[in-house]
């Protein structure tokens, strides 16, 4: 929650003392022209409408709280996120940021898929709401962050380490996960200091975020790594080709009695367990990495965590490997 | 098949047996031709492998010691062998599949193959293919390699052991020197504070000598600190450059490996490989005689 005092002074009203600053140009204008009984009903009428729009805050509050359709959903997120609520003639000190209502829009989507692991959490010290998930809460808690420059846009961070997941624009309708800082968490940090299924847990709320986005509302996504479809190709930073990265993957593939072999168009692969299939390539110029699999349902997260060499492999290879995001917004 | 000698024909001096000796030899090749014509169009190969080299044909398949063959024959169709050899590879290539599936073919011309060894990332082109004579023209270097990495399997080494060892030698010393920059800068300041306080510092003269040459025990040990100094700083690139070199090399051990593993799997042994490749001709002429490949 912000306190809105910084910008706003709750402050009494006196009509015959007004500074030609706090008067909006029309009501400086019937003012001046108007006697004092006149100037009472215009103030009346101006706090009436202020308290109007304040209460119809309070509806679209209460409908992204309580709705279970998920229309009402964003359209009452993007009102409020944009709703100026303060004016010359009434100020609301607590109030709520965009940023919150991005993290309670999120908490309600999955809530309405019964899929939430969530939990939504308010911070007394800093007036503000914030994600937690179970079994990490210890480790980092998790806002949005939003920017001078994009009005509607917000970037899911993780405050202690300030690792940024991915951005969403609830307007624009754009969803894109950042490959770099979900590596640096998720396979590093977390993957270090916690079980295979917390990991599980986070990957899963993601993927349910980016697949109700676009069900619901024709959200563009971007899921980076995490995209468990087979045709989902994931860019490499590499402008050329990662010959490096790959003989090593033919090394360490050996070691483990895995082999990389040879396409017909010059293609690296690499059979592993199950029928699943990585496979480096280029295309149109640039080198792609890809996971297939039967079902469609693994992404190249999850052959981060199942395979210990090609954890290593990608790790140690980032400099040429890292997948790329999408450098509108990273 | 008729003697086409053409010396022995001037020799008979006879107009008109010289004519009926040409209309012979001529009809002669004519028939050499049809017969091969009529295999090619038949789809024997065994035939067409027989007619093309005769000699070849009698010491590897039949055993002879040494054939009556004459070759003035065969040389009609040596300008065409390309097309003989397209035509040969077909069969040829789906029997070296069952027999080395390890080899992998690429057509590069007309009756004209490379081979790689194995599909694996950055298998090595191994050799062509001499389809003619059935036989592989081996990639000397890329060969002896291999044939190395078996002999040395023996004292349980890989090709580039020695080498890899060697590197990474260097760079454990290189990153030692790197490593122990900050001794070192701690060592100078010393020497160079304990130089400057022997400058200040009156001795008797009987002293001056010793004192000398500690000053330039200091100064030796400063140089060559330094040197260590310029060596560590070029070190960086050096262990980078090496790393390199231990990556191609490590990458060549585990191609090779696989080469090695295939040549078990298939032969037992590099002889039993050897072996094979050496009875290559013969195997295949008598396996187109057991299978009966007469047209497709």
């Amino acid at each position: 929650m912000t306190n809105m005092t910084e910008k706003y002074e709750t402050q009494t009203f006196y009509p015959h003392a007004q500074t030609e600053d706090e008067q909006p140009a029309d009501a400086k204008k019937a003012a001046s022209s108007l006697s004092t009984t006149g100037r009472l009903m215009a103030y009346s009428k101006q706090l009436r409408n202020s308290l109007n729009k304040g209460l119809d805050f309070t509806a679209v509050l209460d409908t992204l709280i309580a709705t279970n359709d998920s229309e009402e959903l964003l359209t009452a997120t993007l009102r409020l996120a944009e709703f100026e609520l303060d004016d010359a003639y009434l100020v609301f000190p607590q109030q709520y940021s965009r940023a919150d209502y991005y993290l309670l829009f999120l908490e309600r989507l999955l809530e309405l898929h019964q899929e939430s692991s969530i939990i939504l959490n308010s911070s007394d010290h800093n007036k503000e709401l914030y994600h937690e998930y179970p079994g990490v809460n210890t480790a980092g808690y998790f806002v949005f962050k939003v920017t001078e420059e994009n009005k509607y846009g917000a970037y899911y961070t993780e405050v202690n380490t300030g690792n940024v997941l991915f951005y969403l624009d609830l307007r624009q309708r754009i969803l894109r996960f950042n490959s770099h800082d979900l590596t640096n968490l998720l396979v590093l940090d977390y993957g270090e200091r916690f079980d295979r299924n917390v990991i599980q847990m986070f990957q899963e709320q993601f993927l349910n975020i980016g697949w109700y986005l676009k069900k619901d509302y024709g959200f563009d996504v971007d899921f980076n790594l995490l995209d468990p479809v087979n045709n989902a190709l994931y860019p490499i930073s590499d402008p050329g080709v990662p010959q490096q990265a790959l003989d090593r993957l033919f090394i360490k593939a050996a070691a483990v009695n895995y082999m990389l072999i040879s396409g017909p168009h010059g293609e690296a692969i690499l059979d592993l367990a199950e029928d699943v299939q990585l496979s480096l390539f280029a295309r149109d110029g640039r080198w792609v990495i890809a996971v297939a699999d039967p079902n469609n349902e693994v992404s190249f997260f999850d052959v981060l965590f199942k395979y210990d060499f090609l954890h290593d492999w990608y790790l140690e290879n980032r400099n040429s490997l890292e997948i790329r995001a999408d450098n509108l917004y990273f | 098949m008729v003697n086409a000698n053409p010396e022995k024909i001037m020799r008979t001096g006879n107009h008109e047996a010289a004519t009926n000796d040409l209309l012979s030899s001529l009809a002669d090749k004519m028939s050499y031709l049809q017969t091969l014509s009529e295999a090619i169009q038949g789809g024997d190969d065994r035939l067409v492998f027989q007619l093309i080299d005769n000699e070849r044909y009698a010491q590897k398949v039949l055993k002879a010691k040494h054939s009556e063959s004459d070759d003035s024959n065969e040389a009609l169709v040596t300008d065409v062998h390309n097309w003989i050899a397209e035509f040969l590879s077909k069969r040829l290539i789906a029997y070296l599949n069952q027999v080395y599936p390890f080899f992998y073919f690429e057509q590069t011309g007309l009756g004209q193959f490379d081979f790689y060894f194995g599909n694996w990332w950055g298998r090595r082109r191994f050799g062509s293919l001499d389809v003619i004579n059935v036989g592989f023209n081996f990639d000397a270097s890329e060969y002896s390699k291999l044939e190395r990495a078996f002999e040395l399997e023996k004292q349980n080494k890989r090709l580039n052991s020695d080498e890899i060892d060697a590197l990474s030698q260097t760079n454990d010393h290189l990153q030692d020197l790197i490593d122990g920059q900050a001794e070192r800068d701690q060592r100078k300041a010393a020497i160079r504070q304990e130089i400057k306080q022997l400058a200040e510092e009156r001795v008797m003269p009987w002293e001056v000598a010793k004192q000398k040459e500690h000053k330039e025990e200091l100064m030796a040990e400063l140089a060559h600190l330094t040197d260590l100094d310029e060596q560590a700083n070029h070190s960086y690139q050096t262990i980078k450059d090496n790393e390199k070199k231990i990556l191609a090399l490590s990458k060549e051990d585990t191609l090779i490996s696989y080469e090695m593993q295939s040549i078990v799997a298939k032969f037992g042994t590099f002889d039993g490989f050897e072996e094979k490749n050496d009875a290559l001709y013969r195997d295949y002429i008598t396996s187109l005689i057991a299978t009966g490949q007469v047209g497709d």
